[in-house]
């Protein structure tokens, strides 16, 4: 009873993951967008550091990349490689897409996966069906989650995100959704 | 192996109810109401896992920062799915779905046998043997007696061989509706929380051991505060 087999009982590894302090997502004021339907190519994003914003009201089907920040309000079906560059889904946003980015942080729906170079931050109004792959993860109270959280090592993901980059100029823009479940 | 020559965690041998412990930087200000109790059913569990490398966790309550930091810290990797929110909205759903129907179409067909396989069509999908551990909690108190079974199966089948699952029985009828998380490595917090499900049943031993029959082994925990921890062995 309670014996344990001698198959994969080596040491744990060593701790990657640290939690953030839950604060308040900031987001800087964001630029708006037309209104009216857009196509993947034509999402732009200004000089790197300055914010886009896909706001409410605005569906979007395709990939979107970029250096600037984006916040999210609106709909996204695709994909989202920002990879330098921080994402946030809004209270409103619905993502159907894999999301990639140095942050990232949700407070809406998101159905994909997300992988970030240094943090993902899971607000109280947050629901994320997909997977986690990230170095540092936090999550506040209310959040809700359906999938698996893995962490890596810091910078792990921005070498792979600039490879992915490389890799997604070739990728047309109505590219399907990868499944997100596990 | 000598389970008992294996160094064990430290703490005491029952469980005790005891205040709110102070929030560590993994979790946030203790809300009123929420109690941390010792939980040596959570002790062995860890035990048992405790030399698996790059085991998986799979926890079946509300995602919590607390509980994910605390195996994330340890190497594990961590699945969530709020199993018994996920029910509860797949069974509105359902229910809507059937007002919106026309008259008489099909609506004989629907049994809660019906439904528990529908539900689990899109649950707990994952490969088998995905899990060397499963933070149940006290869902099981709120399944009804078709999705109960149904689940334990699929349990069974995503667990690793050796793998085990914790799981809580309250001893009489739940006064409130918790979510819990890890708080150390012998603690568990108890966070009130809007009922989701009403309390199904309280489990007779016998009934928790028939339960969980096809599994190896089992120990249970008798707390103070009217919670049993069992911890399951496959």
């Amino acid at each position: 009873m309670w014996s344990k087999s001698a198959e994969g009982k080596e040491s744990s590894q060593a701790p990657q993951a640290t939690a953030l302090d839950p604060v308040t997502p900031k987001v800087a004021s964001p630029s708006v967008m037309a209104a009216s339907p857009v196509s993947a190519s034509a999402i732009t994003t200004p000089a790197p550091g300055a914010s886009s914003t896909i706001s409410a009201g605005l569906r979007i089907h395709g990939e979107i990349s970029g250096t600037g920040d984006l916040y999210i309000d609106g709909e996204v079906q695709g994909s989202v490689r920002f990879g330098q560059s921080k994402v946030t889904v809004g209270p409103h946003g619905r993502v159907q897409a894999d999301i990639e980015a140095r942050e990232i942080v949700i407070e809406g729906t998101v159905q994909g996966n997300l992988k970030a170079a240094e943090s993902v931050r899971l607000g109280g109004t947050s629901h994320v069906q997909g997977s986690l792959m990230t170095p540092r993860v936090a999550i506040e109270d209310g959040a809700r989650l359906r999938g698996k959280v893995e962490t890596t090592r810091a910078g792990e993901l921005k070498r792979g995100a600039a490879a992915g980059q490389a890799k997604s100029a070739e990728v047309p823009a109505t590219a399907p959704v990868t499944a997100t479940k596990e | 192996m000598n389970w008992m020559a294996k160094p064990r965690f430290g703490g005491t041998a029952t469980a005790t109810a005891r205040p709110p412990a102070k929030p560590g930087p993994a979790t946030t200000a203790a809300a009123p109401g929420t109690s941390v109790r010792v939980s040596n059913g959570l002790k062995e569990f860890l035990w048992l896992i405790s030399d698996v490398r790059n085991g998986r966790i799979l926890d079946l309550g509300q995602v919590s920062q607390a509980t994910l930091t605390f195996f994330i810290e340890k190497g594990y990797r961590v699945s969530t799915e709020d199993f018994l929110r996920s029910w509860k909205e797949f069974l509105s759903a359902e229910e809507e779905r059937m007002r919106m129907a026309p008259v008489g179409e099909e609506m004989d067909k629907i049994s809660q046998a019906i439904l528990a396989e529908k539900f689990l069509e899109t649950s707990l999908q994952y490969p088998e043997g995905s899990f060397h551990g499963v933070l149940a909690w006290d869902l099981f108190d709120y399944f009804d007696a078709e999705l109960m079974p149904r689940v334990m199966d699929r349990l069974y089948t995503l667990l690793h061989p050796a793998g085990s699952v914790l799981a809580l029985f309250h001893s009489r009828p739940a006064e409130r509706f918790h979510r819990y998380r890890v708080v150390d490595a012998q603690s568990v917090e108890l966070l009130p929380a809007p009922t989701l499900a009403v309390h199904a049943r309280v489990f007779r031993n016998r009934e928790i051991l028939d339960l969980f029959g096809k599994f190896r082994s089992s120990k249970t925990f008798v707390g103070r505060d009217q919670l049993r921890e069992g911890l399951f062995l496959k």
